[in-house]
This record gives C-alpha cells, structure tokens and sequence, in this order.
C-alpha cells in the first residue's frame, strides 16, 4: 500500500540546510493500523506530511496505491489522487470556519460531485454522535466535537488509508480517549489502512505495529505490539 | 461549478465576502452616482449656459444663408430660429437715438428667457418669447433719451410701431462694449416693411439651433463643410467668453474627480480581494487535502469571482440611481435649474468600471489562491502566504490606466496622473517602509503602551509599510481635490467680487464729469476713475503706411486688424486683472509719446517693444512708441482696451469719458433721473449679465463640492477597508496579550497608539504628494496659479492620526469589548 524508499527531507534555514528526515525506509500493508512515533521534533509530521503527499521529499521515492511513485508527480495528480485514496485528521482539526458540520463533511463527495454527498454526511454524522448539530459552524462546536467531525470528513471519501497527526494532542485525557475509540471503530468498518502519529505510548499499543522515529531517522521498527484492536 | 456556487452562498452566509461585496458594490455605487449626477448636472449647465447665446449652436452670418441649409436641421431633430440685427435710429416724437435693433422669430429664444418689465428700469418677469409683429419691446435706458414710455410709438424706419414692453434682458446679450447703442427688439416679419436693410447694409443673420447634444453633433459635421465663407458656426464655450473658461475648468475637475472615485475604489476593492485571499490560503490548502486540483480550486474562486461580481455590480448600480436621484432631490432647491432625466450611458459606465476593478484588482489575489501549499494545513507557518505578486500589482496598474484613460477621453490628463501616481506610490513607499523601520529607536526608549504600538508596526514591516502607504495615497487623493477645489472656487469668487461694478457710463462729456459724479456721490454711489475714451485708428508701423503694409503681405494676412478703428484711452494706473508681460508700465511722470499694446493683439499683427506707431485721431495725427506688451482678462467685464497711451497724451484732444459704478437692485431707479438730466451719456448695464454668470459659477460650484463630498466618502471607505484588512492579524496579537493579562485599557490605547502613528506618517506622506501633484495639476491642466501650502504639512499628519485612529478604534471596538475565548474563535 504505501512503500519508501531512502527518503530525506532537507529544509534551507536562515542557518543553513536543516536534515529534517533521513534515509526512511519502510513498507504498509493494505488494511494495517500503523503508529508513528518519537518525541516531539523528531520529524513525525515531516514523515506523514510526505507519505500522504502533502509534500515532495528531498530525495527517495514514495509508492502510494500499489505502483504509483508519487514523487514524480504534479500537484494536480497528487490531489487527485488524495481524493481518491486518502484522508485525513489533523491535530487542529482543520475544518472550514464559514462551512457548517454537515456542509465540512459533505466536501469530499462534492468535490467529487457525488449526488449521494448530503446523505452520506448525515450518516456518518450520526455515527460520530453529531447527528443533532448539523446546522452548526466549527467555532459553536468544542474542540471533541470538531475532532468528530474531521474524523466523519475523512471518511467521508471512503479512503483507502486515513492519515492522522496526534488527532488527540489538542483534548483533554478523556475527550481523546473517545475520540480514539470512534476512529479505531470507523477503521475496523471501513477496513481502511491507517497511519497514526502519536508520542502517546498506549495509543501507539492500539496499533499492530509501531514505527520510532528519533532525530529524523528511522530507529526500530517494532513489528507486533500487543495489538489491541477494537 | 455547482459546488463553486454553494461555497459562494456559504461563504456570504459565513461573513466572509461581506467586505469585499460591500468594497465592491460601494466602488461600483460611488462611480455611477458621481458620473449619474455629474451628467445630469453637466446637461443642466450646458441648457443653463447655452442662454448665454440662446441657442445651443448658432451660425452668424453677414448675409442670409440659404433655407435649404438650415433646412437641413429639421433631419437632425433640431429647433431652429432665426434673429436679424442691425443698427438703426428710432424716432419718438421729439428725439431720436441710435439703436441695436434685433428682430426675432417666433422661436426665439431657443435657450434662457427674456426679461421684461412694465416701467423702465422696473422689476423684471421672465417670458419665454420675443414681441408679437406689430410691436417692439425698448431698454429701459432708452425711455429717458427718447423721452417716451411704455404704450407710446417709436418709429423704426418707414415704420411706426407701439412700444409693448420695457426689455430689461436678453439672454444672449452678450457683455462686450461693442453693442454699446440700446436694444430694441421687434418681430422678424416687420423688418422688411422697415425698408431699413437695403443691399450694402450692415446686417447680421443669426440662425439658432437646439437639441440633443449627439444631433447636434452630427449636424455640425454635416452643414459646416457646405457654409459659406466668413460665416461662424459656434457653441456656448466659444460664444460666451464669460463663462466658457470656468465651465471648462469644472468640467475638467469634475473628470480629475471621477477618476480619484475610480483609483480609490480600484484600492479598497484591492484590498477587500486581498484579505479575503488571505484568509482563504488556509481554506485553499484544507480543499487540496481533500483532493481538489488547483485547476479546480480556479475554477471555484473565478465563479465566486464572478457570482460576486455580477451581485456587487448590479446592486452598486442600482444603488448609484437611488443615491443620486436622493441627492438630486436634496439639492433640488438649492438648483436654480431643473436637472434633466439621467442617461443611460453613466450606468453602463459604473456597470464598467465596477466589472473592469473587479478584473484588475480582486481577480489577481484570487487566482494566486491555486498556489497554496497543502502543507499548511500541518505548519501554518511555513509558507507565510503572499498572494499579491507583480502580476497582479500589474494587472490593477493596467486596469487603472484604462479606465482613466476611457473615462478621461484625454490621454494627456492619464499620462500625466498616471505617471504622477505610480512615481508617488514608489516613492512614498520606500518612505514609509523607512519610517517604519526607524520607528524602532522611538519606541525603545518609551512606555509599554508605545512599545507595544511601535512593536506592533515592526513586526510586519511591509505590511505597515502598505498599509501606510494605502492610508497615504487615500488622504493624498483627498487633500489634492480639495486644494484644487479651493483653488477653483477662490478663482471664480475674484473673477466677479461682490461689490464688481455692474453698470457702465460711456460718452461722458468733460464738461459734465464734475456734475455726474456730484449726482451719484448724493445717491452715496462708488464711481471708479474716469477713462478718458476717443475712437482712432493705427496709420503707421515704423513709418510704413498701413494700407502699405498689408498689400505688401498679400492681403490682410501681416496685420489683419492693425488699422480697423478702436476705442484708445490714456491712464496713469494699470487696470485691474491686466498684467505687463514685457516692457514696463508707464512711469508716474511719463511726458513722453508711448503706448502700451494688448498681448494677443501684439502677436496678430506683428508688434514689438520698440516700434513706432502713428494714430490718426479726429483727423489728427499722433505718435507713440510700444513700450509694454499687457495680458487682458477679456472675462472680467471690466472696461478692457488694446492700447493704452501714457497718461499726458489725450489731454489735447476732444476725448469723451467712461466711469463704472455698482448699483444695487433698489439703486436701479435712479437711472432715470440721471440719464434724463445727462441725455448725451450712455449707460450699459451689466447687472443682469453678472447675475446670470454667477448663476452658473454658483452651480458648477455646487457640483464640484458634491464630487468632493462623494470623494471624501469613497477615501472613508478606502482606509475602513484598508484596517480591516489588517485587523486578524492584529486581533491575534491582542487577544494574546489579553490572555496573558494586559489590561483591556493598554491594549486599547496601544492599538489606538499604532493607529495614531500610522496615521500620522501616512498623513505626512499625503502632504507631501497632495502638494507635488497639486503643483503639477494647477500648473498643467487648471491653469492656476500654484500658491504653496505649508499649513498643509501640520494639517496632514495630525488629520491622518485623527481619522486613522478614530475609523481604527470604531473598526476594533466590537472585538475588544468581546471576550479573548470569542475572538480567537472567530479567527480560528
Ligand atoms: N519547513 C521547515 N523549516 C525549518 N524547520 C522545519 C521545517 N519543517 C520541520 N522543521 C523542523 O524539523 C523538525 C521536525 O518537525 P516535525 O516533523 O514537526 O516533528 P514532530 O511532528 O515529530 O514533532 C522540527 O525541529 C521542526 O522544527
Ligand atoms: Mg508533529
């Protein structure tokens, strides 16, 4: 499913060429639960950002869907191709402010002008617990609520992987664990393959596997966890 | 395409095109009221000035033009009439006068009103038509030196005609001194029963027309290639010297005044477009993330561009109508004439230019939107987002010049405004980015709410720099059309000052002057100096014959006018509005022959400093050297001469004297008495001409006052656009600082401080380009004379800080007053 191979990342700064990544090599499997993890500053971001082609790395290859290398190509395939196989959660949830829960979640399906975009929505709205906030703009909703809704958005595209970026890193203890709860259930429906960042080791235990990352290189990858799977 | 227009109503509903709609729609309002009411107001003139010659366009001819001709009009839609002149004496039982008889159709006149009264010298009624055949209508001054009144005959030539009215004012008199004998007007179709105008009389045909300005025109085009020689086709800017210069002049601020309203709306709408894009950059990189191509994410903005466009169009229009017709009925009785029904040309025109700002200034920002990188969804940081680029500073430039250019007609008047701009906004940039930086020594050394300020300006150099550099050109703008306004309109308060003299006394006998100033000083009458006055013609230039001089050039050609006859006086001051272009005024003791000669009269017959002049004068000879060369103001209806001798010179000879004095409406009576007691005098009355002039001044002065009041609005909206385009950024800051417990008086008088600073640099720079650009227009396009304003150097920054600060704090005040959690919601 995703395949890499000798990625580096190097940034220019005021002081110079910045090695954010270097030399990552790895393989995902269609349907895995794969965690990223390291300390803060280690290049986990980097790493995703790259993986889901949101970003060209320095050097390396990235094989995204089977056989296509995305990093030869242009912004336009790429965001075709992310509409098509990805989605996404972030840590600041990234809904759009002048949209409501219902109409940020119907995006994907307009986007690729699908007619059921409207129903799909409200189902997975009603999956997350949001089914009676329809109407609602992010900033009416917690910060929980609008992790919900990112999730019911990513899934909106029926992805073939999902890409998340510490989606618990802005919630308190509680509100995370539930959120956590809600994506690894959508995960286990959809069958989706999916991509964790976290530096939360009991998060990082509910994926099969972990990848550590110190310093922007790849350190270990830990091959089976005790695969809590929900 | 769908989706596109669902963002769109998204977006509207979600506040976010609220300011770049109302930018929109206020720039597109703001252009069609001020060219709405500007043509409406601009026909009214055009109808009120065309009475100066009563007509709209009429031809002058010295013999009778054929019907087929003028026949011609009727294709063109036109009204037409027709006026014979000549002059003639009339008789009355025991005196007789020459007059300026003018016989009139029917139709006449075709522009303005006749004035007429029961009693000479009487309070006067407006009517619409000359007198019926069978009667003539007199001049008040001709009762008294005919000895006659209203109801008695007069006889004019073979025949004998009862007077039906008292004439107090014709439209197109005129206020030359060359129509000196009184009128007196009779119907064209008693004139041949005259048996005055046999073949060899000096006779003017006038033919009037009127109608639609565009038939006109076309008409024009059509019959002036077949007139005949020495016949003259005119209009009302050639035909009233009077006031041709200041319509001209305010036509031209009115114009200079559209194009400000369209460069200010073109940088509010700018700058609308351009937070909006700002804020979308985020939104753009979250639609990537989701799979939206950049070609799509053009296609989404360019039909919200258009949507936007198409509603901000449509409404400003619709609003310039309403806002113009409510400002047409404020002003309604302020306006001595009716404004006619507005064209459809101004709408479309406003429709153009809000589509044309639309293209030049918010599409650029737009379309940079494409470029948003997805990574900012994760690091927001990364790619501090610039959507203006070159091309679009290009393309808004571009845009300007076209509009200016289209909407001026006049590429010189662009080029010069354009050129002017773009080297005010380079220069006043780099000032302000220098002012900016520097500010940073100031603030270091002050208190907390002044370092916060300054901080705050440094933190985003270029952006403080542009904003500055907006708040400037704005306040430039305004300051400019105001210095030119005041200009205008102190010029055309001195071109007739209030107490001007209004009536003329000619022909006054020397025996008679003591007498005639002692009856006027009773009636408490300012007489000004008399002029001695005595006809004379030139003979010789060098001690060459004049008849010799123009055969040798072949014709007329070398001297055209040199040896007609001429009015020729002798005065030790040089009359007020003339001016000594070279050469020098006559000293105070001047016993020597020398004359001082008009400029233009000078140039058409080839005069210089030094030649020698022989005049013939009452058959005898007189000569005088050219010693000064004056400029005239023609325009000031004041007794105005070609040449003027030394002082001494005329004393021998058996010259008449003028005098003007100011009477007011209750001072008329006494006229009668006086010309009654000095038959031999003449007296032209200019009253009713300075009151018509000052009729138009006191209209095209209200016109230029409105387009600086809607000017003044459209500059309002500019810097409201220009600080909410900055406020997200500058709430972050302060909801921050709130949160980290600054109390909300800092943070306040912080923000008013930046603004204040802001202000004021922005003002200085606003000084200094309003009195570069002011110099450069008076100079090139007004024709004023540049008086240097150095109160403006004060007045700029502490407006600038003022007005600033006070749309800054209004702007501000809603989120300040919300709570920190509030804010940074609204902003998230
Ligand atoms: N564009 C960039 N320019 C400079 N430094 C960067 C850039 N992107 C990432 N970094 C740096 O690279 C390191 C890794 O960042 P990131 O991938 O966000 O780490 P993590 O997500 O593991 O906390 C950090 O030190 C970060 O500051
Ligand atoms: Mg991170």
């Amino acid at each position: 499913m995703i395949k890499t191979n000798d990625v580096c990342k190097v940034v220019e700064t005021s002081e110079g060429a910045l090695v954010i990544l270097e030399g990552i090599t790895l393989e995902i499997n269609q349907g895995e639960s794969v965690a990223i993890v390291g300390a803060s500053g280690s290049g986990k971001t980097t790493l995703l950002s790259l993986l889901a082609g949101l970003d060209s790395p320095s050097e390396g290859t990235i094989v995204l869907g089977g056989d296509q290398d995305i990093t030869m190509m242009s912004e336009a395939q790429r965001a075709k191709l992310r509409g098509e196989m990805v989605g996404f959660v972030f840590q600041t949830f990234q809904l759009l402010s002048s949209l409501t829960a219902l109409e940020n979640v119907m995006l994907p399906g307009e986007l690729r002008s699908d007619p059921q975009a409207e129903d799909n929505a409200k189902k997975l709205l009603d999956r997350v617990g949001l089914g009676h906030r329809l109407q609602h703009y992010p900033r009416q909703l917690s910060g929980g609520e609008q992790q919900r809704v990112a999730i019911a958005r990513a899934f909106a595209s029926n992805p073939k992987i999902l890409f998340a970026d510490e989606p618990t890193g802005n919630l308190d203890a509680k509100t995370g664990a539930k959120i956590i709860d809600l994506l690894f259930d959508l995960n286990a429906d959809f069958g989706t393959t999916l991509v964790l960042v976290t530096h939360d080791a009991r998060l990082a235990s509910r994926c099969e596997r972990s990848i550590l990352i110190e310093a922007g290189q790849l350190v270990s990858e830990v091959l089976e966890t005790s695969a809590a799977t929900a | 395409m769908k989706l596109a227009l669902k963002l769109l109503i998204r977006d509207w509903r979600g506040g976010e095109l609220t300011l770049l709609l109302a930018a929109l729609i206020i720039a597109v309002g703001t252009v069609t009221t001020i060219t709405l009411f500007v043509d409406r107001l601009q026909q009214a003139l055009l109808l009120e000035s065309a009475s100066f010659i009563a007509a709209d366009r009429v031809i002058s001819a010295s013999r009778p033009i054929e019907t087929a001709l003028l026949a011609r009009a009727d294709e063109y839609n036109l009204q037409r009439s027709a006026t014979v002149s000549f002059l003639s004496m009339v008789f009355s039982d025991e005196r007789a006068q020459l007059a300026a008889v003018k016989a009139v159709d029917d139709g006449y006149p075709l522009r303005g009103q006749l004035i007429i009264a029961d009693e000479p010298f009487g309070s006067g009624r407006p009517t619409g038509a000359g007198p019926q055949p069978g009667s003539v209508w007199m001049e008040s001054r001709l009762f008294p030196s005919l000895d006659t009144r209203p109801g008695a005959s007069v006889d004019v030539g073979a025949l004998t005609l009862p007077i039906a009215e008292v004439l107090l004012k014709e439209p197109d008199r005129g206020g030359g001194f060359d129509t000196v004998a009184p009128r007196v007007i009779m119907h064209l179709s008693d004139v041949d029963r005259t048996e005055i105008i046999q073949p060899g009389s000096r006779v003017t045909y006038r033919y009037l027309f009127s109608g639609d300005e565009g038939n006109l025109k076309a008409w024009e085009d059509s019959v002036r290639p077949d007139l005949p020689e020495d016949t003259r086709l005119y209009g009302v800017k050639e035909g009233a010297e009077e006031i041709g210069e200041a319509l001209s002049k305010a036509e031209r601020f009115l114009l200079l005044g559209g194009l400000l309203g369209v460069i200010l709306a073109g940088v509010a709408i700018a700058l609308a477009a351009n937070r909006y894009a700002h804020r979308h950059f985020d939104h753009v990189a979250i639609l990537k993330t989701l799979g939206a191509t950049p070609a799509r994410i053009d296609q989404i903005y360019l039909v919200i561009f258009i949507g936007l466009g198409l509603a901000a169009t449509l409404i400003g229009a619709a609003l310039g109508l309403i806002v113009q017709a409510g400002v047409a009925e404020v002003l309604r009785p302020l306006l001595p004439v009716a404004l006619p029904a507005p064209t459809m040309k101004p709408v479309l025109l406003g429709l153009t230019t809000g589509m044309v700002c639309l293209l030049s200034f918010a599409l650029p920002p737009l379309l940079t939107l494409r470029n948003a990188d997805p990574v900012r969804v994760i690091r927001r940081d990364l790619d501090t987002a610039n959507p203006s680029s070159l091309v679009a500073y290009g393309f808004g430039g571009l845009g300007t010049f076209g509009l200016m250019w289209w909407y001026s007609q006049d590429l010189r008047l662009t080029v010069l405004l354009f050129i002017g701009g773009l080297v005010a906004v380079l220069i006043l940039g780099l000032l302000a980015l220098l002012l900016v930086r520097s500010g940073r020594q100031v603030g270091l050394q002050a208190g907390s709410a002044w370092r916060l300020a300054v901080a705050g300006l440094q933190r985003r150099q270029l952006e403080s720099a542009l904003q500055i550099l907006a708040f400037g050109l704005a306040l430039m703008l305004l300051l400019t059309l105001f210095l030119v306004r005041t200009s205008l309109l102190s010029e055309w308060r001195n071109q007739i000052p209030a107490d001007a003299p209004n009536h003329f006394a000619m022909n006054i006998l020397p025996e008679e002057r003591g007498e005639i100033r002692a009856f006027l000083d009773v009636a408490k009458v300012t007489v000004t100096p008399e002029y001695p006055m005595i006809r004379g013609r030139i003979t010789a230039l060098n001690g060459v014959a004049v008849a010799e001089l123009t055969r040798a050039d072949g014709g007329e050609r070398g001297a055209p006018r040199l040896s007609s006859t001429r009015n020729l006086t002798a005065t030790a001051a040089l009359p007020k509005d003339n001016k000594i272009l070279s050469g020098a005024w006559f000293s105070p003791a001047s016993q020597v022959s020398e004359v001082s000669v008009e400029a233009e009269f000078a140039k058409s017959n080839g005069l210089k400093l030094g030649d020698m002049l022989v005049f013939e004068i009452e058959g005898r000879t007189l000569s005088a050297e050219v010693t000064s060369v004056r400029s005239v103001a023609w325009d000031n209806l004041q007794p105005n001469f070609y040449l003027i001798f030394s002082p001494s010179m005329l004393i021998d000879f058996p010259s008449t004297f003028m005098t003007s004095f100011f009477l007011d409406a209750d001072q008329k009576a006494l006229l009668s008495p006086l010309l009654r007691q000095f038959p031999t005098m003449t007296v032209l009355e200019v009253d009713a001409l300075i009151e018509q002039i000052r009729t138009i001044v006191a209209q095209v002065t209200l016109a230029v006052e409105f387009m600086l009041v809607l000017i003044l609005m459209s500059g309002a909206m500019v810097l409201l656009a220009s600080i909410q385009a900055s406020l997200d950024e500058r709430m972050k800051q302060f909801v921050i600082l709130r949160t980290l417990g600054a109390s909300n008086q800092l943070v306040r008088s912080s923000l008013a401080l930046e603004f204040a600073v802001l202000g004021a640099f922005a003002g200085l720079l606003a000084a200094l380009g309003a009195e570069l650009t002011v110099y450069g227009l008076e100079r090139e396009i007004f024709d004023l004379d540049y008086t240097p304003t150095p109160w403006l150097w004060a007045l700029g920054p502490i407006l600038g800080a003022g007005l600033i600060s006070v749309i800054g704090m209004l702007a501000t005040r809603r989120v300040l007053d919300q709570s920190p959690v509030a804010v940074l919601r609204d902003l998230a």
